[in-house]
């Protein structure tokens, strides 16, 4: 049984999927929980994860550990491409990963 | 002065006995585990009457420590024939203490099988009464309440539901929270088959004037728990208002599921299209909006900080059940296709009605829909399949007998399981250090069992660095580290909070000194989690377990895992190099 696409790509060509949890939705169109709160932010050519966070205008005091750029658990130094799915968790949502994951630099 | 409670189900005797200079300082799954290798016959049949089941508390449970009120509850596991120590929140862990037990010890079988008893222990002693007709053959959220009318509303029961009595190897024990809800469970490796081998229906603990915990240094006690209360208090994964606090432990839901590694109807997807109609994030919303009895920030045992548990409201405010949490809402979830928390609620309250482990069900039921006898994403096939576990005929039996034997009884390879118990919610091909852990557990697959397994096994870079002594060390470690706070009586959630603040983690240690009088530092945390490692994987050696068992599944070396097309490529030399030395 081929598994159908979890997750169709819903931005345009030369923007950068994000997808926000938490209290971080806020910067989103979608609140709701039970729906995915994905903004599509335009990307430079060398840009990082830090740059794509601070032109959504999320407070960096926000952000936790849990970073994930296209499912990989990431350092925001990382660059980015368009096309790239960024997950961003607040502060208060950063359980378990540090101890499990390598973190791509 | 402690005593243990010895409990003959052969000739119906109870007996205390004072605590063997040999198990002094001992308690949790320091002490089951210890017990049940000192006492029990590794080859023995977990079902039989040569196998014992221990209940104990933590060293500082049944004081004011912080989030301590774990009991663990040991034996030889029918489901996966090791060693096994599960353990519970709820409200027995603190009257066990407080009424000077430091461990039950229930051993012997009655010769005249489908007769039931239920041992009630108070201040004045322990006796075993004839179970009443009425509290057998139904549902826990009918006989609780029968129980609490007959022995009052402030004791503390330990039973077992009809899985329990019907003897499936997934049959979990189920312990009263605050309001009395049989709702918490040490749920994992088919305790309750056990403690129903034994024709113990319940235990009912009353602590009315019981002599409490003596505390050898009030003042280092006091210290030490108030450290530790502080990092509980500071840290935003624990504190109040924080990630547990607020979104209960499914707050993993969104972040193993962005991270790929949130196993999807059955193990063939690391991504859920539904994961956030099943999120804590969703869960805390309901409750806001359905108002009612719905909560979020539910204490599962007094003197709780974190308080992750909830209860979940239906659409007209009436309750559902207790509790939605990660593991649950990710069993009859994602594993099951389903996306619907009104569903998962519903499969939740039958495993505590029937009393079994919401893990080993919901996998079980993602193999039967992979066997074909439901489709992936059918709630309501899904409860006619749990119904029949409640029923008993013969296909409740084969799914109440959990994951491994419904693969094997429909023929299906894609069987998540290591040593016979069902892989939890975090899948190893994208998650290799819990991997490591399902691997090398003494428990058979259990994502509690090393929590901390951490990435540096892997290195930094993601590249595998098997052969390096120092990262087998590491790993070694944290899982040491792990079955300390299961000694202490701690919940295992107290990690997030002292692994990152060391003064928690100081504090842990005072709190065990002030209670005991013992000088124990850092250092002693390593020793004595590799002292229970060491009984535990002892006494599996004895019941013929070997590295051929420290594996995963063989499926999980060979089927890519979407969305990052891996497999689990650890080596078996450094699953084995953990526990080399």
């Amino acid at each position: 049984m081929p598994s159908e696409p979890e997750n169709p790509r819903r931005c345009a060509s030369a923007t950068i999927e994000v997808h926000l949890f938490g209290k971080l939705r806020r910067f989103t169109e979608n609140r709701e929980s039970s729906r995915e709160s994905v903004i599509c932010v335009p990307v430079e050519e060398s840009d990082t994860i830090a740059d794509i966070i601070e032109r959504i205008g999320i407070p960096g005091d926000e952000i936790g550990s849990n970073v994930f750029l296209n499912g990989e658990y990431s350092a925001t130094t990382r660059r980015v491409t368009a096309g790239d799915r960024l997950g961003v968790f607040p502060d208060d949502m950063q359980l378990l990963y540090k101890w499990y994951f390598p973190k791509a630099r | 002065m402690w005593k243990f409670l010895r409990v003959n189900m052969t000739d119906l005797t109870t007996k205390f006995e004072r605590v063997p200079e040999k198990y002094a300082n001992m308690g949790g799954r320091w002490l089951t585990s210890r017990i049940v290798h000192d006492e029990v016959p590794p080859t023995c049949h977990p079902l039989g009457p040569n196998n014992k089941v221990v209940y104990a508390s933590g060293i500082v449970t049944g004081t004011a420590a912080p989030t301590s009120g774990r009991i663990s509850i040991g034996g030889k596991s029918p489901l996966t024939g090791t060693i096994k120590e599960t353990n519970s929140g709820g409200l027995a862990g603190q009257k066990l203490s407080r009424l000077g037990i430091r461990a039950i010890i229930v051993e012997g079988q009655p010769e005249e099988k489908g007769k039931y008893w239920v041992l009630k222990v108070n201040k004045d002693g322990a006796e075993l009464l004839p179970a009443a007709g009425a509290w057998l053959g139904k549902g826990l959220h009918a006989t609780y309440p029968l129980l609490f009318d007959k022995f009052g509303d402030k004791v503390a029961v330990i039973g077992i539901g009809t899985a329990g009595e019907k003897l499936m190897a997934n049959a979990g024990i189920c312990v009263n929270d605050p309001q009395n809800r049989p709702s918490r469970y040490a749920g994992r490796g088919g305790m309750g088959a056990v403690m129903g081998s034994k024709g113990l229906k319940a235990i009912v603990l009353d602590d009315k004037e019981g002599p409490g915990v003596p505390i050898a240094d009030k003042a280092l006690f006091d210290t030490g728990r108030k450290k530790l209360a502080e990092a509980l208090q500071t840290h935003a994964v624990t504190k109040p208002g924080g990630g547990l606090n607020t979104y209960g432990t499914a707050v993993l839901v969104n972040v193993i599921n962005e991270a790929g590694g949130f196993p999807t109807r059955n193990f063939r997807d690391g991504r859920f299209a539904g994961a956030a109609k099943i999120s804590g994030e969703t869960i805390h919303e309901v409750c806001q909006k359905r108002g009612g009895v719905g909560m979020t920030g539910h204490g599962c045992s007094p003197g709780c900080i974190i308080k992750c548990s909830n209860v979940y409201p239906k659409a007209d405010g009436s309750e559902l059940v207790s509790v939605q949490e990660y593991e649950s809402v990710w069993s009859f979830g994602a594993q099951c296709g389903i996306d619907d928390l009104d569903i998962t609620g519903e499969l939740i309250r039958l495993c505590n009605d029937y009393g079994l482990d919401t893990i080993e069900a919901g996998v079980t039921i993602g193999i039967a829909m992979e066997a074909g006898l439901a489709s992936f994403g059918d709630g309501k096939r899904a409860i006619e399949l749990m119904r029949e576990i409640g029923k008993g005929s013969p296909l409740g039996h084969i799914l109440g007998n959990g994951a491994e034997s419904t693969a094997r009884v429909f023929g299906v390879v894609r069987c998540p399981t290591v040593k016979g118990q069902a892989i939890p919610a975090y899948d190893p091909r994208a998650i290799k250090g819990i991997g490591i852990t399902y691997a090398i557990s003494t428990m058979g697959a259990d994502h509690t069992s090393g929590y901390t397994i951490a990435p540096e096994i892997l290195g930094v870079s993601g590249k595998a660095d098997q052969f390096s002594v120092d990262k087998a060390d590491m790993a070694r470690n944290f899982q040491y580290a792990t079955a300390f706070i299961d000694a202490s009586g701690h919940c295992l959630f107290i990690a997030f909070a002292i692994l990152d603040i060391p003064s928690g983690l100081e504090g842990l240690v005072e709190e065990c000194n002030g209670v005991l009088g013992t000088n124990w530092t850092l250092d002693d945390i390593g020793r004595i989690g590799g002292e229970i490692i060491g009984i535990e994987r002892s006494f599996n050696k004895a019941a013929g377990f070997t590295r051929a068992h420290d594996r995963l599944p063989e499926f999980m070396k060979r089927e890519k895992l979407p969305p990052h097309n891996v497999v689990f490529d650890v080596p078996d030399e450094t699953l084995d190099k953990v526990h080399a030395v």
